[in-house]
């Protein structure tokens, strides 16, 4: 017990000391670097809370290939932030208050684990004995998210599908010379 | 970064194990952590991390656009379609229970090829989204 408060106050520490480096810098670069050892360490996190499949969802998709994808991006960005000019006092003051509010609410939440909170009560028993008796897999996260929802995941396929169409039209709307060789060339022509 | 040749010889060494790896946990998710998502990703990088090293032409030509937008398409495509084949076979939409020749080898069989599909869906999504930031305006060709 007295251990992992411990490595829980560890790591809230560095999530902290992180998040308050990213308010201080103003490097386009650091501000994603920064990101990627955000989520790096909210992965562990979650390795803390027993959620492995979301521990190396957040490792792979939030530390490594959302932090290539930004610093892909931010070639076309210019090095460093801009200061702000306008108060910091009003974000700051929402903040504070969003934040008291949140905290607050967190007294009402059930402690983690316990087995009669609702979320443990609902459905949650029954893909438990689901998963090993009507699907046979030991992973039940994967029942879950394959079979239980399905759609969901097809859904959210779906959307990672449109999400990258819709980037692919925006970016090579500017890059055609290379790929379409007759028709689109003239057009470009026309319109230059 | 072309001519660095700790970055050139460690991507040459690295390239296989990282989509092996990506492999065990595409097809691992129904025992261990993993699945589609993971894999899909943990793939992608391998291909994205040759492009950064060899520049994105000889990325582009280890792994073609053109192969990479069809298969952009097919992993959503695979997914539909256990879906429909499982209509076809007198069940619900995405029901996997009919696919095999008991529901739990059913289960197996619909949940493998939909992790397939997510997969394809989102490495090709990712090598395509790498690819289109990095020759926007070819600045990175440089």
């Amino acid at each position: 017990m007295i251990s992992e408060l411990l490595i829980n106050a560890f790591l809230v520490t560095i999530m902290l000391s992180i998040a308050i480096a990213l308010i201080k810098t103003r490097t386009v670069i650091f501000t994603v670097i920064l990101t990627s050892a955000y989520s790096l360490v909210a992965a562990l996190m979650f390795i803390t809370l027993d959620a492995v499949d979301v521990a190396f969802t957040e490792a792979s998709v939030g530390a490594g290939i959302s932090t290539i994808l930004f610093l892909a991006a931010m070639a076309y960005l210019p090095k460093k932030e801009e200061e702000s000019i306008s108060s910091e006092f009003v974000p700051a003051l929402s903040c504070i208050i969003l934040g008291g509010i949140l905290i607050w609410c967190s007294y009402d939440l059930p402690e983690i684990g316990q087995f009669t909170a609702p979320i443990h009560q609902h459905i949650a028993p029954e893909y438990i004995k689901g998963s090993k008796e009507d699907i046979g897999i030991p992973n039940i996260v994967t029942s879950v998210l394959a079979s239980y929802r399905g759609y969901d995941t097809f859904g959210e396929t779906i959307v990672v599908f449109t999400a990258g169409v819709a980037v692919l039209a925006l970016l090579q709307k500017k890059d055609p010379a290379k790929k379409n060789k007759s028709q689109p060339k003239q057009k470009i022509r026309k319109n230059a | 970064m072309h001519n660095n040749p700790i970055l050139r010889i460690s991507t040459k060494i690295l390239f296989a194990p990282i989509i092996l790896f990506g492999l065990y946990v595409q097809f691992h998710g129904d025992f261990g952590p993993g699945g589609g998502f993971q894999a899909g990703v943990i793939v992608a990088s391998a291909f994205i991390l040759y492009s950064l090293v060899f520049g994105i032409e000889a990325g582009k030509k280890l792994f073609p656009s053109n192969i990479n937008l069809i298969l952009l398409a097919l992993g959503g495509i695979i997914y539909g379609g256990v879906g429909i084949v499982s209509m076809l076979l007198g069940d619900e939409f995405l029901a996997y229970n009919v696919l095999g020749s008991s529901p739990q080898s059913g289960q197996h069989i619909g949940i493998l090829l939909v992790e397939l599909g997510v997969g394809l869906t989102v490495s090709n999504v990712m090598i395509a989204l790498f690819n289109a930031f990095a020759s926007y305006d070819n600045i990175k060709e440089k």
